[in-house]
Formats: structure tokens, sequence, C-alpha cells
């Protein structure tokens, strides 16, 4: 089983490494990924917003959809750790008195 | 007030040296954070990490708590409605929402002689919300996490009257 295992999981490395001799450079201008939008980024952030950080500008302006999202996720944790967390002083006497009135 | 650690020392380096540079380094981090790394999310790290020293240093376990959860739940909820806030802005501007290039921010420029975009005035303004949102929230699970118990009497949530 184990020597199953072990040889399923090198077919699977070998398929992945295989397929990144397909993937473009990381950092060639020319690849799908670098071709349309992140030139438009920097460009913007040049002549629309006049900051010099990119990253604040994508973060909270072209994607600041994204980050409101992410921001309530943030929220829903701390709300969803109060709720399980949360000790009711006053509840917790009333199960003590249920308690020692059974 | 109260005094829960006997250490001088401890308390003077911390409530008078430690949590005040921690504090304007928050400010500090996220003021900068259109023309340097930092931003909403790392600064609101750095005001909470002031918060959770405090707490340390005081004995959050035994000690009173400046900031009960109550408060820390408007804190979040005052930054989520800030950013929430500026992209209405832009609706009822007549833009997108969260364009902040619509909202008419200009007479900021006028009273600082600055000379920034509306968008760069809008990202700062949803960066203090991010700000706020992401300190209280640490603070809360800081303080849930380590088991430190609610004081009674300063509970003004209405969750606890549901009998």
């Amino acid at each position: 089983m184990r020597v199953l295992t072990l040889a399923s999981l090198a077919a699977v490395f070998a398929l992945l490494v295989w397929a990144s001799f397909d993937l473009p450079d990381r950092a060639d201008p020319e690849a799908p990924g670098n071709a349309r939008l992140s030139g438009d980024f920097v460009e913007l952030t040049e002549h629309e917003i006049h900051i010099p950080n990119i990253v604040s500008a994508i973060l909270a302006d072209f994607r600041g959809y994204d980050t409101l999202g992410e921001t309530f996720v943030v929220f829903t944790a701390a709300l969803a750790v109060i709720l399980t967390l949360h000790r009711n002083p006053r509840r917790k006497r009333e199960e003590d008195d249920d308690e020692g009135g059974a | 007030m109260r005094e829960t650690h006997g250490s001088v020392i401890l308390h003077l380096v911390v409530r008078g040296f430690m949590v005040p540079l921690i504090v304007v380094f928050a400010i500090y981090v996220l003021i900068h954070g259109e023309s340097s790394p930092g931003g909403g999310f790392q600064g609101g790290a750095i005001l909470a990490s002031a918060v959770i020293l405090a707490r340390l240093a005081h004995g959050g376990a035994q000690g009173e708590r400046r900031l009960p959860t109550g408060a820390l739940v408007w804190v979040a909820s005052i930054g989520l409605g800030i950013y929430t806030g500026a992209g209405l802005l832009g609706m009822l501007f007549g833009g997108n929402f969260l364009d902040y290039s619509v909202i008419p921010l200009q007479w900021f420029n006028d009273f600082a002689a600055e000379d920034r975009t509306n968008r760069a005035m809008g990202i700062f303004i949803i960066e203090i919300g991010v700000f706020l949102g992401v300190a209280a929230v640490l603070v809360i699970l800081y303080d849930y996490l380590t088991g430190a118990p609610e004081p009674a009497d300063a509970d003004p949530s209405p969750e606890g009257r549901d009998e």
C-alpha cells in the first residue's frame, strides 16, 4: 500500500514538473498573466491616483471590493469566536442551580 | 488604576515607553501606507500588539480591562462602517460602489495645501476603516483565545438577556 502511495505521488510530481516546463517565465512581460492588467495597474496608479505605492492602489482602489470582503471575513472571525467562547456569568449560575436542584 | 503586578519597572517601561511608541508607529505605518510598504492591515496589527502588550503587562486575566469586548466590537464595527460608508458615498455621488473619484474631497487639498487625487484620499479613508477593524478584531481574538474572563459588570451587550 505504501509503495502504491509513493508511486502515485511520484507520478503526480513528475506530471507537475513536466507541465511546469510549459509555463512562461515568471518575469516575462509578454506572458499572458502579465500582458493585460499588470501594466494598466502600474500606469493608472501613476496617472490617476498619484501615489507611489502600487500595492496600496491595487489593494484599496482597483480591488477595493476584495479588500472590503477580506475585512468582513476578519470581523466575522471575531464574531464567531465571541459567539462560541462567550461565557455568560448569569447563565452559568443558572446551570449550577439546576445541577444543585437535581 | 488597580495594580495587579507589583513591578514598577514593568509598568513604567510598558505603559510609559513601549505602548505609546508602538501606537505612534502603528499610526505611522497607516499614514505611510500610500507611499511605502504599510497600510491598514499592517498598522492595525501593530496597534493590536500595543494593546496586547499592555494586557500582558497588566495581567489581563486577573486585572480589569480598560477596553471591554463591547467597546472593541463597536470599534471594529465603526471601522467596517467607514469602509462601507466610503463605498456608499461613491454611489451617492453618482459613481459605482467604492468609486472614490466622484466623492467631493478636494476641499481637503485647499485646507492642507496638498495636491492629492480623490482616489488617493479615498484609499486613505478606507485604510483607516481597515486599521480600526483589524486592530479591534485581533484584540478580541487575543482576549477570548487566552480565556480571560469577562468582567461581570462590563458586558453591555444584550445577548446575555435572553432568558
